[in-house]
């Protein structure tokens, strides 16, 4: 029986790394449900899925590179220069269609460029990209240097629809679990992704050139591949996924920024590589890059759930999965390279061409001893992960019992004070604390249009029409502020992010707020919200 | 020497490894003599001497350092992508070790009133300064087993460092940015002996490592390493040593750039200290000529003329009134046009030129 599996999967050696990654997967999801009950809602689930668009239409793109046998550093650039050039294009009224079209070819025509570099001048990869990638974020800089808020229809409408899920959702009251049109988009490149990779002419010449260090380049050159006309088009199409990756966020969060989407590169570098595929190119599957994104979702929800767990544990556990992974691989390559010289050592010996599965039957133990250490690396990986989030979690609270010290990022929200400010007739109270200088400013707006601000060390006040008083409290209630739309996604600040606090009291109903930037699972109602508040009151003299 | 032709002569120049480095920085100081008045302007003010050719100097010595690192790296035919997160490991460890009432460490009051005065220290410089550079050489004896002993992809292996790092210098400081009073300190990076502090610590480092790799049989080891590692470990060079040795050095640099850095700012922000700062630190080297991927012949003085180049492209940017945020575009076209001198087809072109000169 035991032989019978080994056999089985010795044959099977290359599906192992992605075999490992969706049971991790799987793995990963039960334990967070198993832990906190929030995951065990399905909407939890497909929040994975809904939160994944832009990642995965990224990692797909990179998975062809990859398979080539290069690199493209230049992702997160032409991500965020698709999100500015598309906000201030839609700011200036054009017509959203044309703009989306627009952005895929400027994607395009900066892959192109870049893959011209590379196949014609022999520039390294990674030097024209990288370059590519200053490029395209110097240029966000040069269109502006501020967020462009997008209140376009089309582009709302694109966030917004609500796709309800057969069976899990209610379509008479539209409510239920659902997932977002971009979810289908991102369902669309896939598949064709995964067409154009395992059946099209195009797909098998990627694979036939990646890997072996450039040596199987030369092999396809010599067998007459079209390797230059393949290269160019590998990177026009990581162009294409770049700029559609690029809407999907400006989309997603309604607004464009030059820096937005920082290091994503590596992200999606580690994602692809976690879903199976060698970072030397050749060997891999674009179904595996899924649950490389999916992993990482994991892995980022379970921190979160966590809650008291500081965000920098991701990039760590992202970066012990990853180097997993590639010791799985280099195993794997090694095993190979060992079973090709004993097959020519053999044939050499008979003099015949030997049979593969002659040499399967042979090759079943070291290789039963080869699953053990896979099985047994994953494992390890598994409890480390489970073992770091439950340990941090102890350590947080060990922290938290501490004296309070002096906290940039996360300072605890002035709580008591929004309350009163409240509780005295204020309509709105709106606090942000944390980013770059580390400010904590604290804005009361009350009903006669006074603006009151502290950010301890001084005060500001400004009076407001009732006009542009009525605007603001009708633009929150358009923005669905008293509804679902708008919730917590409170979770550890980046380094220098913002954390906002608005609580609102209008039309005897109330609610708080909690959101923090840089990530993209705020609702985008509560960013416009947010830049229509920033847009009123005054600012302070001190930082 | 004299018996040669001006053709040989000029032949011998355009393939030295400096030329290209030099044209280029040249081409850049050349442009900021036309374009901007005052450029070349150097001041004395108590006796140290200000300017903006001083300006790029300074700036620029991080670059530098880890310019020195990264070309024995590379000229292994490897890469080192997490000099960066190592410079934010080394700045929070430094930080902590000054300071360690910011991560929740309790002292007797009387210490507690002393955090803030400049002249209070907790660990002394020099065990902070041990204990950094210590810690960094770990860092890079963590890429260089992988490399090495574990005949990982270079790029791969320090990937994993270069995400994990920055998660690692935030664990450290607890995710805070911490700010450094002690004075002696700050002159590491802020300090000025006629010339900026700085520089005589890319001096140092340059000097040993010129040392290490031209008056040692060391540099040649790794020159071998890089063109064959194979032929190198058959004709009796132990490779996955020398592969180790390049790395720990790079490790090593990353942390003095890191002390320096947080030195400069007085603050050891682990989000932003070194952020992107190994692309630059690539980019000079191969400025610098020293091919990334293939490995072989290298010249730390071609680097440290790479990392020049580098930032006097972005000074003179700021000094034209380029914002801050979209000079890194400017730069990217600077790359481009560098690495076009190096293309086979404008080398060809330019020794063409060059020999109808002669002849």
């Amino acid at each position: 029986m035991m032989r019978k599996i080994s056999t089985i999967i010795s044959n099977n050696r290359r599906f192992l790394p992605l075999t490992v990654t969706i049971l991790l997967f799987f793995v990963a999801y039960a334990v967070g449900a198993w832990m906190y009950t929030g995951m065990r809602d399905p909407q939890v689930f497909l929040n994975l899925f809904r939160n994944s668009p832009f990642l995965l239409i990224s990692a797909v793109g990179m998975t062809f590179v990859i398979l080539s046998g290069g690199i493209d550093l230049s992702v997160s650039g032409v991500v965020a220069l698709t999100t500015v050039a598309s906000a201030a294009l839609l700011r200036d009224g054009w017509n959203p269609w044309l703009v989306i079209l627009l952005m895929l070819v400027m994607g395009m025509v900066l892959g192109a460029t870049m893959g011209a570099f590379i196949t014609y001048l022999n520039i390294q990869p990674f030097i024209a990209t990288l370059a590519g990638m200053w490029f395209a974020r110097g240029m966000c800089f040069f269109i502006s240097d501020d967020v462009i808020p997008i209140d376009n229809h089309t582009f709302l409408i694109l966030a917004r629809t609500k796709i309800l899920i057969p069976g899990l959702s209610d379509p008479v009251s539209q409510t239920g679990d659902y997932i977002s049109i971009l979810v289908i988009v991102m369902m669309l490149v896939f598949a064709a992704a995964i067409y154009i990779a395992q059946f099209s002419r195009f797909g098998r010449t990627v694979y036939a050139m990646g890997g072996n260090n450039g040596a199987n380049e030369q092999s396809a050159r010599l067998m007459g591949l079209p390797v230059n006309r393949t290269k160019m088009l590998v990177y026009i199409l990581n162009g294409f996924c770049s700029a559609l990756a690029g809407l999907t966020l400006c989309i997603t969060v309604s607004s464009g920024h030059g820096l937005y989407a920082q290091g994503f590169e590596m992200t999606v570098i580690a994602a692809v590589v976690i879903g199976g595929t060698m970072l030397t190119g050749g060997e891999g599957y674009v179904f595996g890059t899924l649950f490389g994104v999916l992993v990482t979702g994991v892995i980022q929800m379970l921190i979160q759930f966590n809650g008291k767990l500081s965000s920098w544990w991701t990039p760590i556990v992202v970066g012990l999965l990853t180097l997993a992974f590639i010791i799985v691989q280099s195993l794997l390559a090694a095993q190979n390279a060992r079973l090709l010289a004993s097959k020519k050592v053999k044939r050499a010996e008979v003099g015949l061409p030997s049979d593969a599965g002659e040499a399967g039957k042979k090759k079943p133990m070291p290789f039963a001893r080869q699953l053990l250490v896979f099985g047994g690396g994953a494992l390890v990986v598994i409890v480390g992960t489970f073992l770091v989030v439950t340990n941090g979690q102890r350590n947080a609270n060990g922290l938290s019992s501490t004296t309070p010290i002096q906290n940039c990022q996360s300072q605890p929200f002035r709580q008591d004070q929004a309350v009163t400010i409240i509780q005295s007739g204020a309509v709105l109270a709106y606090e942000r604390n944390g980013g770059p200088n580390c400010i904590d400013e604290l804005y009361a707006i009350y009903p006669d249009g006074r603006i009151e601000g502290d950010n301890g060390s001084e005060s500001v006040k400004k009076q407001l029409t009732p006009e542009e008083l009525d605007h603001l409290l009708s633009v929150i209630v358009a923005r669905q502020w008293f509804t679902n739309e708008i919730y917590d996604t409170y979770h550890t600040p980046c380094g220098s992010c913002y954390v906002y606090y608005i609580s609102v009291s209008y039309d005897g109903k109330q609610k708080t707020v909690k959101a923090v930037d840089g990530g993209t699972d705020a609702p985008a109602n509560y960013w416009q919200v947010v830049s229509e508040i920033n847009g009123v009151i005054p600012k302070f003299t001190s930082p | 020497m004299k018996t040669l032709k001006s053709t040989q002569t000029g032949r011998k120049i355009v393939e030295s490894k400096l030329f290209f480095p030099f044209v280029a920085l040249a081409l850049i100081l050349l442009l900021d003599f036309i374009f901007i008045p005052g450029f070349f302007k150097i001041e004395t003010r108590a006796g140290n001497l200000y300017g903006s050719l001083i300006d790029i100097l300074r700036n620029g010595s991080y670059v530098m350092l880890l310019a020195i690192g990264m070309t024995l790296v590379i000229a292994t035919g490897g890469v080192d992508l997490s000099v960066g997160a190592v410079m934010a490991i080394a700045a929070s460890v430094a930080a902590i070790m000054i300071n360690p009432t910011i991560i929740g460490v309790k002292l007797p009051p009387d210490v507690m009133k002393l955090v803030f005065d400049p002249n209070f220290t907790y660990s002394p410089l020099w065990e902070v300064i041990l204990v950094t550079l210590v810690v960094s050489m770990v860092c890079g004896l963590w890429n260089g087993i992988l490399v090495a002993y574990g005949n990982i992809q270079p790029m791969v292996a320090t990937l994993i460092l270069m995400i994990a790092g920055r998660g690692i210098a935030q664990l450290i400081t607890h995710s805070l940015r911490i700010q450094i009073f002690y004075a002696p300190y700050a002159f590491i990076g802020k300090g000025w002996v006629i010339l900026p502090f700085s520089l005589y610590i890319v001096a140092f480092v340059y000097a040993i490592a010129w040392l290490l790799t031209r008056k040692t049989s060391i540099g040649l080891f790794i020159e071998s390493v890089g063109i064959n590692f194979r032929a190198s470990f058959y004709s009796g060079i132990d490779e996955k040593k020398v592969k180790l040795l390049a790395y720990i050095f790079c490790g090593l640099c990353a942390g003095i750039a890191g002390l320096v850095a947080s030195s400069n700012i007085q603050t050891s922000d682990a989000n932003q200290i070194g952020l992107n700062y190994e692309l630059d630190a690539i980019l000079a080297v191969v400025i610098g000529g020293t091919a990334l991927g293939l490995g072989g012949r290298f010249s730390l003085l071609a680097s440290i003329i790479g990392a020049l180049v580098m930032q006097a492209t972005t000074t003179s940017m700021y000094a034209i009134g380029v914002p801050a945020s979209a000079v890194i575009a400017v730069k990217a076209l600077v790359v481009i046009f560098v690495i076009l001198l190096y293309s086979k087809q404008v080398q060809s072109f330019v020794r063409k030129i060059i020999g109808q000169k002669g002849a």
